[in-house]
């Protein structure tokens, strides 16, 4: 077993609940895997603690997602977080990894993922409900295991391009037939610091740039809407807004596509 | 069949069953509740009809009915938010829907108007305009201008033109606007633009209501 490998087990014997935030190196979800511990995808609301609880920690114009794994690892019984402060997260997450290390009292450790391996990306391209497939995408951080049974590619009639948003909802909108692209599609990749791959979108298919309000991401995805022939940018922030859902209706309906 | 245009000051019907009838309007305060409509739009519409056209298609589809080019911008100033729809060669090459940042913009002028006695038929586009995001924000910019020692007509008209500003940089700076909203009957607001301003009324949202129940209920053919 290499040294660093070696480290990485003995820190992870000590634990039997992780939290996550970002998608931390395979070599991290593979040890926690094989000892058998419970993973938390900090990013995604788990408990129903009101958002403003992060507020004494972070800016409330923040990214959401952020504000919301500051409130998961403040009432969540964790033994110890993995933030991924590398190249397929953000100065944000490092900032905040600095913030929930002096405030809590367990281990907060910092990551670097720059895995390259690609796992493929077959829901991102399937013929399935979004919201599933996008559910399944952000469960798959907490496994190392090949994707079993892919489904089938599908011709896509629309295309999401961004991050998982914090709500949901806003993904109900969208026909099956919707390819997804962007980091959401790097994260079902395993390869989350894949910028080229980031950056591709499908300039045949009406395309929803969407990113969170606040996050880094807002003017990647508003430069790749400009670049599209045919694109609305969209930033959301905690809650899918009733203007945001017309947004994304009148777009998809406007340019033709059927739900 | 009625159609209804729900905004957040004023609603606007029209009866689809009486040849030749006229859009009628309405303060949204003096609006009773048990109202209902055929088919409706505007922020306030699902209350009040089985069937809701969310406010952009209504938007998109009263610019088809309304404007024989294959090319424009059409941009919708209520008393709540604003909206744009851009089309090029015929088919939608961009949108917005400003309902957070550009709150209460036509709200305002409208308080602004009955709280300072004003008329805006009769004053003056400034040389000076206030950067103005957002209604409720910009007053603080009035307020401040008159304690300075600005005369109100043109605080107030500083800061109406700032909003048809802001309002024209957020549908893409277009050398050429078609207008849509009560705002077109505010000289002032129309004449603030930076650009040539072609003013389309407050039924544009009825028009295109109107176009979406014929699409559901075709004409009869005798």
């Amino acid at each position: 077993m290499a040294p660093e490998s070696a480290s990485l087990a003995a820190t992870l014997s000590r634990f039997r609940k992780i939290g996550i935030i970002g998608i931390p190196p395979l070599d991290v979800i593979r040890a926690a895997n094989e000892h058998g511990l419970v993973i938390h995808d900090l990013d995604e609301p788990l408990v129903r603690e009101d958002l403003e609880t992060a507020s004494p920690f972070l800016p409330r114009v923040y990214c959401a997602i952020l504000r919301t794994a500051v409130v998961n690892a403040l009432h969540l019984e964790l033994d110890g977080i993995y933030v991924d402060t590398g190249p397929g997260k953000c100065d944000c997450a490092l900032h905040t990894a600095t913030i929930l290390a002096e405030a809590l009292p367990i281990p907060v450790i910092c990551t670097r993922n720059t895995d390259t391996t690609g796992y493929g990306t077959p829901l991102c391209q399937a013929r399935l409900p979004l919201i599933a497939r996008m559910q399944a995408i952000t469960a798959g951080v907490k496994s190392v295991a090949p994707y079993q049974n892919p489904p089938p590619p599908c011709s896509p009639t629309a295309g999401f391009w961004g991050v998982p948003p914090r709500d949901f909802s806003i993904l109900e909108l969208f026909p099956d037939t919707t390819h997804i692209y962007g980091w959401a599609r790097c994260m079902e990749n395993k390869t989350p610091a894949d910028h080229a791959l980031e950056a591709t979108f499908n300039p045949e298919v009406p395309t929803v740039f969407f990113a969170q309000s606040f996050c880094a991401k807002t003017a990647l995805a508003r430069y790749l809407a400009k670049k599209h022939p045919h694109a609305l940018y969209l930033d959301v922030d905690v809650h899918t807004t009733s203007s945001a859902r017309a947004k994304v209706q009148a777009f998809l309906e406007l340019s033709g596509v059927r739900p | 069949m009625i159609l209804g245009d729900f905004g957040t000051s004023y609603c606007k019907f029209l009866d689809l069953d009486t040849p030749g009838a006229k859009p009628t309007i309405i303060a949204t305060k003096e609006l009773p509740r048990e109202t209902r409509v055929d088919l409706a739009t505007g922020h306030n519409g699902r209350r009040f009809a089985d069937r809701y056209v969310n406010e952009l298609i209504a938007l998109a589809r009263g610019g088809e009915a309304m404007i024989r080019e294959d090319e424009y911008v059409l941009l919708d100033c209520g008393s709540r938010d604003i909206k744009f729809i851009k089309y090029q060669n015929g088919k939608l090459a961009d949108m917005g829907w400003n309902a957070e940042c550009g709150a209460s913009m036509g709200f305002t002028i409208e308080l602004l108007e009955r709280y300072y006695d004003l008329d805006y038929g009769h004053l003056l586009v400034p040389e000076q305009t206030f950067s103005v995001t957002c209604g409720v924000l910009g007053m603080s910019d009035i307020f401040d201008a008159v304690i300075s020692g600005v005369p109100v007509a043109e605080a107030v008209a500083r800061f109406v033109k700032g909003i048809a500003v802001n309002a024209y940089r957020f549908a893409g700076s277009p050398a050429k606007l078609y207008l849509s909203g009560g705002l077109c009957d505010n000289p002032l607001f129309v004449k603030s633009f930076p650009c040539q301003v072609t003013p389309l009324g407050r039924f544009v949202l009825l028009r295109g209501l109107e176009a979406e129940a014929r699409q559901l209920r075709p004409p009869c053919i005798s």
